[in-house]
């Protein structure tokens, strides 16, 4: 256990702290107001908006799958870059060979991308 | 890495190649050009297939991580050999409408899930494995779903990817346990310390409902209709042999060498498993109407003989797996094949009812798709026969009796429905049977080809005492 | 009980909180919040283990790019509003008896097991030494995974083309 002294979960209790008190604080103010507020429901006060056209359908309407393809080539390219992070804190040590790799790495994904770009899978509009 | 050591890997590394090019083709090309990447794509694939076959050295690289050794090399060149057939049964397919703007994807996507699968037949420890399992199912799930605008393809894609990301987990937890006994994931250091506690047996079987699943061993089976009947029936095709045949391939080889301490064990566990899964693969095809499912839960059935070979343990038996899948490749691809092409030229005919009297318009492709189903059935002159043959061999060298007879009667089963689409061919009288229609020169190549392999492939005897000489066992 | 012990028993607790809560709430949106929870929770168990790379990756990837992964699919389809259904009382009796029956199984032969412990000194994982055995040609070098990984992401940006894009021939 002589090589793990350098974090123990000792040095997390500050953060444990900190979390208790925000939980404490959410809960507190949750059930306070439940506690202090005035209870009144009527159908005027449960609208959105007070005067104007009424709220029709709900607000969570399907939407475009374009957002889904943005956010898949997102997570994508989330992993690309962390498996960039070791290597680049290794630059040196790692020399040429290292690079070598990485640029095949990249170099693969890189023609992914012109492929997408090509694709027009980044263009927001269809026109 | 020395030269020679790109050498050992050249069917990844070449099929990775030819992706680059075909990705590239496709970036840097107008839509009028692009005619080209259907025959670009194809040829590339013969002349991997075929340098696949030239000598080369063996030996392992990367610290025991990827290892080529003379059988599995020759299993790789199966799985070309059945990807090729299949690239070339899809062309016609491919120049369709709805097909042309996602043609060069379609074989990106195939050579991907190749690369996923030759690299998991190299693998020597449970990472590579792992990996190469996961690069040869994800992008399947995406061609099963490849028919935007039906909703069966869609759902064939979702079942898909749900299903192998279920038995992914399964496998995964399997390996985890398999680790925290062994302490090591490479397969030479696995093997020696794997023993028979508790654990580790209940790693195997969590391992074992893994790979289950991908080859859809009954109980694990209940994907295999659904997708395979959403699914392209070019699609369908590549899932039901080549994804099939490199999951059997890899799972034979690590039963003799990672679970040989527990070969007792496994082998109880297959001898049930496939017991079940001819049976039940048989008694629900002979209930099909739908051609597609009929060879899903037929694929299901010869899943289950194909055990058998494993059951064995012997380089008998894995010579005989090895063979039957080599067999299987060319019968199977041969029957989708005649399938498809009936499919693409009368918009989607796939019952069985359709195919009354299509002798009468379409003797080329009746005869075809009958030899083909005589090979899957095992009727003596073509090479099914000659697979199961072996397999039975392999079973009844180890004195598993009443395992052979069960199969023997199953056999005597499945003579029976394989008959049924012939029967509607040769003898049903229909009014409106389908019209006579010529098949393009792609379709024409590809069956001729499944021919040629289902006839050279049984009389050769040189083929079979080849794979022998690499095979091994316990 | 030390602190190790405490900590781990509240993430565990977490977790299995939140993973029947996830499987068990009838609202979709809900479902993936408490998925949030349960992925958040287990990167609180790899800082535990000193693991900070693969917290900080469970952290970006899951709990950052992966549930907006699932919050946007579930947007994209309709009815999101609905509840599902009730299942079958029968249906519940028998899953959880299966479900029941299985965690007994793992946990008793998991107990039944004693681990080897290594007689390697523990070593501490830092950044430096993960680059240098990620890019390793040797054994326990990863190498070969890596530069796997690229054609899979590549293949994995291909298929998301495939399905999600829409095709130029949609004549009317």
């Amino acid at each position: 256990m002589d090589s793990q002294n350098k974090f123990m979960p000792q040095d997390y209790i500050p953060i444990m702290i900190q979390s208790f008190i925000v939980l404490g604080f959410v809960l507190t103010t949750m059930i306070m107001t439940h506690l202090l507020g005035p209870l009144r429901k009527s159908k005027a006060k449960l609208e959105n908006f007070e005067c104007g056209i009424e709220g029709m359908g709900n607000a969570r309407s399907p939407f475009s799958v374009k957002y889904f393809l943005i956010a898949i080539l997102f997570v994508l390219f989330d992993v690309e870059v962390i498996f960039m992070y070791p290597w680049a804190v290794n630059f040196r040590d790692l020399g040429a060979n290292g690079f070598l790799d990485m640029l095949l790495f990249l170099g693969l994904l890189l023609l992914g991308f012109i492929y997408i770009v090509f694709k027009g899978a980044l263009k927001w509009d269809n026109s | 890495m020395r030269l020679e050591d790109f050498l050992l890997m050249r069917h990844e590394l070449l099929l990775t190649l030819i992706a680059i090019i075909i990705l590239i083709a496709e970036i840097f090309t107008d839509d009028f050009k692009k005619q080209g990447i259907r025959p670009l794509s194809i040829i590339l694939m013969a002349i991997v297939t075929i340098v696949g076959f030239l000598p080369a050295p063996t030996g392992t690289l990367f610290g025991g991580m990827y290892q080529a050794t003379d059988m599995r090399l020759m299993m790789k060149n199966i799985l070309n050999i059945g990807a090729l057939i299949v690239f070339i049964q899809s062309a016609s397919w491919l120049k369709s409408d709805d097909n042309q703007n996602k043609v060069s994807e379609f074989f990106l996507l195939l050579i991907s899930t190749l690369i996923g699968m030759n690299f998991m037949i190299s693998s020597g420890d449970f990472l590579m494995f792992y990996l190469g399992l996961e690069l040869a199912t994800i992008p399947i799930a995406a061609l099963a779903a490849y028919d935007r605008y039906s909703n069966k393809s869609s759902e064939a894609g979702i079942k898909l990817i749900l299903i192998s990301a279920l038995s992914s987990g399964i496998l995964l937890y399997g390996i985890s346990m398999i680790y925290g006994t062994v302490g090591s994931v490479y397969f030479d250091k696995v093997s020696v310390a794997y023993g028979a506690t508790p654990l580790q047996i209940m790693s195997f079987i969590f391992f074992f409902t893994g790979m289950a699943f991908k080859i859809s061993i009954v109980p694990f089976h209940l994907w295999t209709a659904d997708v395979y009947e959403g699914a392209p029936v070019n699609v369908t095709s590549y899932l039901s042999v080549v994804s099939k045949g490199a999951a059997v391939f890899i799972f034979s080889i690590m039963l003799v060498t990672v679970f040989q301490n527990i070969a007792a064990m496994w082998k109880d566990v297959m001898w049930i498993t496939a017991a079940i899964t001819m049976t039940l693969g048989n008694l629900f095809a002979m209930r099909q109407n739908n051609l597609k499912r009929f060879l899903a839960f037929s694929s299901i059935s010869q899943a289950g003989f194909i055990m058998l070979g494993i059951i064995g343990g012997s380089e008998l038996g894995m010579a005989a797996v090895v063979y039957y899948i080599l067999v299987y490749i060319f019968s199977n691809l041969g029957a989708f094949g005649v399938i498809a092409a009936i499919s693409n030229a009368s918009g989607g005919k796939e019952n069985m009812s359709d195919y009354d009297g299509l002798y009468k318009t379409n003797p080329a492709l009746s005869l075809t798709l009958t030899l083909a189903l005589f090979s899957l059935a095992g009727i003596p002159p073509v090479a099914g026969f000659f697979g199961k043959f072996f397999l039975f061999t392999a079973v009844a060298e180890k004195g598993y009796w009443w395992l052979l007879t069960i199969a023997v009667l199953n056999t005597i089963i499945s003579l029976y429905y394989y008959l049924l689409p012939v029967k509607a061919m040769f003898i049903n009288k229909a009014e409106t049977s389908i019209a006579y229609f010529k098949s393009d020169g792609w379709t024409k190549v590809g069956l001729i080809i499944c021919v040629a392999g289902m006839v050279i492939v049984g009389f050769a005897s040189v083929i079979f005492e080849y794979i022998r000489t690499l095979s091994f066992g316990l | 009980m030390t602190g190790n012990q405490l900590m781990f028993a509240i993430f565990g607790m977490l977790i299995i909180i939140f993973s029947i809560l996830t499987v068990t709430s009838r609202r979709i949106l809900r479902s993936a919040v408490f998925l949030l929870f349960v992925l958040v929770s287990t990167a609180g168990l790899y800082f535990m283990l000193n693991y900070q790379f693969l917290a900080a990756v469970q952290l970006t990837v899951y709990a950052g790019g992966i549930v907006v992964l699932i919050i946007f699919s579930i947007l994209l389809t309709s009815h999101i509003s609905e509840k599902f259904e009730v299942v079958g009382m029968k249906k519940q009796i028998f899953s959880g008896l299966a479900a029941i029956a299985g965690i007994i199984l793992t946990i008793s032969t998991i107990l039944q097991t004693e681990f080897k412990a290594t007689e390697v000194a523990a070593k501490e994982v830092d950044m430096e030494a993960i680059g240098l055995s990620l890019l390793n040609y040797g054994e326990n070098g990863f190498v070969l995974p890596f530069e796997v990984i690229s054609i899979l992401l590549l293949a994995a940006m291909i298929a998301a083309i495939v399905i999600a894009k829409k095709g130029k021939t949609q004549k009317p």
